[in-house]
């Protein structure tokens, strides 16, 4: 049996014990100041790191483009002609609602409802995931320098896709609407129940706290209630695949489905300013549902 | 020269933690290259330079999760430092011993991690444990194993380990 010399002198290992047990009495003592003192050198490390992170992003994603082109071409016929009985159906459906903004437009002008600003967004790319596998979450190529903090809303023009919890100078990290340590207000759009919006840990969501006299049911559509968080109301959330009522229980609860296919997702938006907020005036519906007064 | 190779080995595991593993995840599973790196530091420069350089993985990779701070430096730290004391007192690590070394600690860093969840109920506890720790802790054991593998087919790795 053969020992491995140390060369190490004696006075490094216990530099090394008193280091690590001056951190350990630092970190359960001075957690605020210890993450406080480490966020003054955030910035300038996050701006080091989104170098060779960047790169390496557009490569993944230059490669992985180049694949989806090649698959892309695969059935391409097929999808031509549902395409266009798809586009033959919108048409439809577009002039039918023209109308409807229309009539809406009249109502609104007769109801004096206040006019709401349109929420300010910013885009930004996903330039990878949570660096654990403990924690549902995306890396954005944005961060302080542009004008991100943290509890933001992000979304993409299908629905919500989850909320800003760190921020670098130049990156920033999302909890995804799957995570179960994500909560955001949410409101069933037909029966206009609310209730809050959680992960599971099957990488669905679910709706919990909903009131025992809610009549919903499967296919019903879940937006945010923009009563708190950095989203304004109406945002597609997503699709009730299950009701769980227990008797005795005060609330029952719902599994959905996201809107947004979290795990593809490349491109976002950052919810900058909710309704109201903004500086820029648009039209005073919210998102989806009724419009507010 | 040391230092540089200890500052680009940090800003690469960025990208391949965050950007490039996610693609070779098995069941959405991903190894902890950062726990891997930090011992693989201790077991050969020893145990200091294992724990800044396991301190300095664990703060920027905690940049860019949404998980705590203290819990990525103490972990990663830890290992930097353990595999530096067991690196000088542990006779031939093997690739083996190295990769069972890992494992265990990955899983005691999961279950600890999994411990400091909010809200969590023992079925949820268990299913975290059964779906992320444990394969987690297999998977980082045969990186590590792996890794050593391979160096000790490039260099002689006792000497490195002695020197």
């Amino acid at each position: 049996m053969w020992m491995a010399h140390s060369r190490s002198p004696y006075g490094a290992k216990r530099l090394a014990i008193a280091c690590f047990a001056l951190l350990l009495v630092a970190l359960f003592l001075l957690p605020a100041q210890i993450q406080g003192l480490l966020q003054y050198l955030d910035g300038p490390v996050g701006h080091v790191v989104r170098v060779p992170l960047e790169a390496i992003a557009s490569i993944d994603t230059g490669i992985a483009h180049r694949w989806e082109q090649y698959m892309a071409l695969q059935g391409v016929r097929e999808e031509n002609q549902q395409l266009r009985k798809e586009i033959e159906w919108l048409r439809g459906q577009h002039s039918q609602l023209r109308e409807s903004a229309a009539a809406t437009e009249r109502l609104t002008a007769l109801l004096h409802f206040k006019e709401q600003a349109l929420p300010t967004m910013i885009a930004a790319q996903v330039i990878g995931r949570d660096a654990t596998n403990r924690y549902r979450a995306i890396i954005l190529n944005k961060g302080e320098s542009d004008g991100i903090k943290p509890d933001m809303g992000v979304v993409t023009p299908a629905g919500v896709v989850g909320r800003v919890v760190k921020t670098t100078g130049a990156s920033s990290v999302v909890l995804l609407v799957t995570d179960p340590n994500n909560a955001i207000a949410g409101l069933i759009q037909r029966t206009r129940d609310e209730g809050i919006v959680e992960g599971t840990q099957q990488g669905l969501a679910q709706l919990k706290y909903i009131p025992l006299l809610s009549t919903l049911r499967n296919g019903d559509r879940v937006v945010t209630s923009g009563l708190v968080g950095g989203f304004p109301r109406g945002l597609v959330i997503g699709t009730i695949t299950s009701i769980d009522k227990q008797e005795g229980a005060l609330f029952q609860s719902a599994e959905l489905m996201p809107e947004v296919d979290v795990g593809r997702v490349e491109e976002v938006l950052v919810i900058q300013t909710s309704y109201g907020q903004s500086t820029t005036t648009g039209t005073g519906a919210d998102l989806l549902g009724k419009p507010s007064p | 020269m040391k230092y540089l190779f200890y500052l680009i080995l940090v800003l690469l595991l960025v990208p391949l933690q965050t950007t490039l593993l996610p693609h070779l995840s098995v069941w959405n599973i991903k190894p902890d290259l950062g726990l891997v790196a930090a011992a693989l530091v201790g077991l050969f420069a020893g145990e200091l330079e294992g724990l800044l350089v396991g301190l300095a993985i664990g703060w920027v990779l905690s940049l860019f999760s949404a998980g705590e701070l203290w819990l990525s430096l103490l972990t990663n730290g830890g290992v930097g430092l353990l595999a530096g004391f067991l690196g000088r007192q542990v006779s031939q690590v093997t690739s083996i011993s190295l990769g069972v070394g890992l494992l265990l600690v990955s899983l005691a860093s999961g279950l600890f991690a999994a411990m400091n969840f909010k809200h969590l109920d023992v079925s949820q506890m268990w299913w975290m444990v059964e779906s992320i720790v444990l394969p987690q802790a297999c998977f980082d054991g045969a990186v590590g194993a792996g890794l050593y593998w391979l160096l000790s087919q490039r260099f002689h790795v006792t000497r490195l380990r002695t020197e």
